[in-house]
């Protein structure tokens, strides 16, 4: 059971370009439509809390189903299947890259790569945004963050737990104007 | 030992605070230039690697950040490090899933964190911007910035994916900054 989740989840990690998403797709590919072991349900529900845990949401998302697989273990076997391919390529690529860094072809070419990360970045920051904000105060945690990072350098670790404490503190005003408004 | 040490609990912390891809990238550039394992533009190179390359962004960003740092040893210990939150807070959810399925209080959290997340997002683009399109004397490059402008129409208004992006701006790299400069 274990060498099968790790051969599965193997598989899996050859192919997750660009974001966890291709993975989320071969899972229901594999399991919800040909082994029957999840429902499209569970499977968004694996999803949904996955992302909203810390660390790697497919990395996560892998854990959850091993777990229910095979306990434990299982879960580490899905986890380290699907690290194994990405890592082994990066640990090439890193070896490569720290070799040819200097060679004015290949530093010409990351000066070029380099041009494009701001955008890719801000590209996929816009597509967060629908997301991120559910309610108006969203906004202001997003500036307020910004302006403590960017210009008051405060540690990301103290700007996640503001941004937890902020968003239990904004659903609780929102919970109490709703029983406000039903008492009046 | 403790340089390894050091990698692990970074990532550890980069782990614990990351939700979903992006937002591992502040962190990730401000542990790696203050411990000195990686300059501004090398930040830069492995978003880009790792956008290129299998496997979630965090996790390549570690074994990259690791084995420039420590190593082979190093990649591995980066790796842990930025799972650890899949191997202690997950598996425990694991076990308590249905629990966790309707969680108001999680979803509650995620109301603030997401907004914080892209505050800081946004706060690395303009950093990793301001190292990107300038010159070595801290000026405005102007070709390095119409490229990028350039890119952002692609990715945004065009569609274009994010791989073939990159690639296209290796190849005018190469004759922009390779072919031109050496002429």
């Amino acid at each position: 059971m274990l060498a099968k989740l790790y051969i599965q989840f193997l598989k899996f990690g050859c192919f997750t370009f660009g974001g966890g998403w291709s993975i989320v797709a071969q899972m229901k590919e594999l399991y919800v439509n040909h082994d029957h072991t999840l429902t499209d349900e569970e499977l968004l529900d694996l999803t949904s809390i996955g992302r909203s845990l810390p660390g790697t949401m497919i990395g996560n998302i892998a854990m959850f189903y091993g777990h229910r697989m095979s306990g434990f273990w299982g879960g580490a076997a899905c986890v380290f299947g699907m690290i194994t391919v990405p890592m082994l390529v990066l640990i090439i690529i890193t070896s490569f890259y720290t070799a040819f860094q200097s060679n004015i072809w290949v530093a010409s070419a990351m000066k070029g790569v380099r041009t494009a990360v701001a955008p890719v970045i801000l590209s996929a920051l816009m597509g967060m945004i629908k997301s991120a904000f559910k309610v108006p105060p969203c906004y202001i945690v997003a500036g307020a963050m910004f302006v403590l990072y960017f210009f008051f350098r405060v540690n990301c670790v103290w700007l996640v737990v503001i941004g937890a404490v902020l968003g239990l503190c904004i659903c609780e005003y929102y919970e109490r104007v709703k029983h406000h408004d039903a008492a009046a | 030992m403790m340089l390894l040490l050091e990698l692990f609990w970074s990532f550890v912390k980069i782990g614990f605070t990351s939700f979903g891809g992006l937002s591992m990238i502040p962190l990730i550039s401000s542990e790696m230039i203050s411990h000195g394992w990686m300059t501004a533009s090398e930040v830069s190179d492995i978003v880009a690697i790792a956008e290129m390359t299998p496997g979630p962004l965090g996790l390549n960003c570690a074994t990259f950040a690791g084995m420039r740092a420590a190593g082979l040893a190093g990649a591995f210990v980066a790796n842990m490090g930025a799972l650890a939150p899949t191997f202690t807070l997950c598996a425990v959810a694991a076990v308590f899933f249905e629990h966790f399925r309707n969680s108001k209080r999680l979803m509650q959290i995620m109301i603030g964190v997401r907004p914080a997340c892209v505050g800081m997002v946004a706060g690395v683009v303009i950093e990793l911007a301001m190292v990107n399109y300038a010159d070595l004397a801290g000026n405005v490059h102007v070709p390095s910035l119409v490229l990028g402008l350039v890119n952002l129409l692609l990715l945004v208004k065009f569609k274009v994916s994010i791989p073939k992006v990159l690639l296209f701006s290796a190849v005018v790299g190469i004759i922009l900054f390779g072919v031109m400069e050496l002429g």
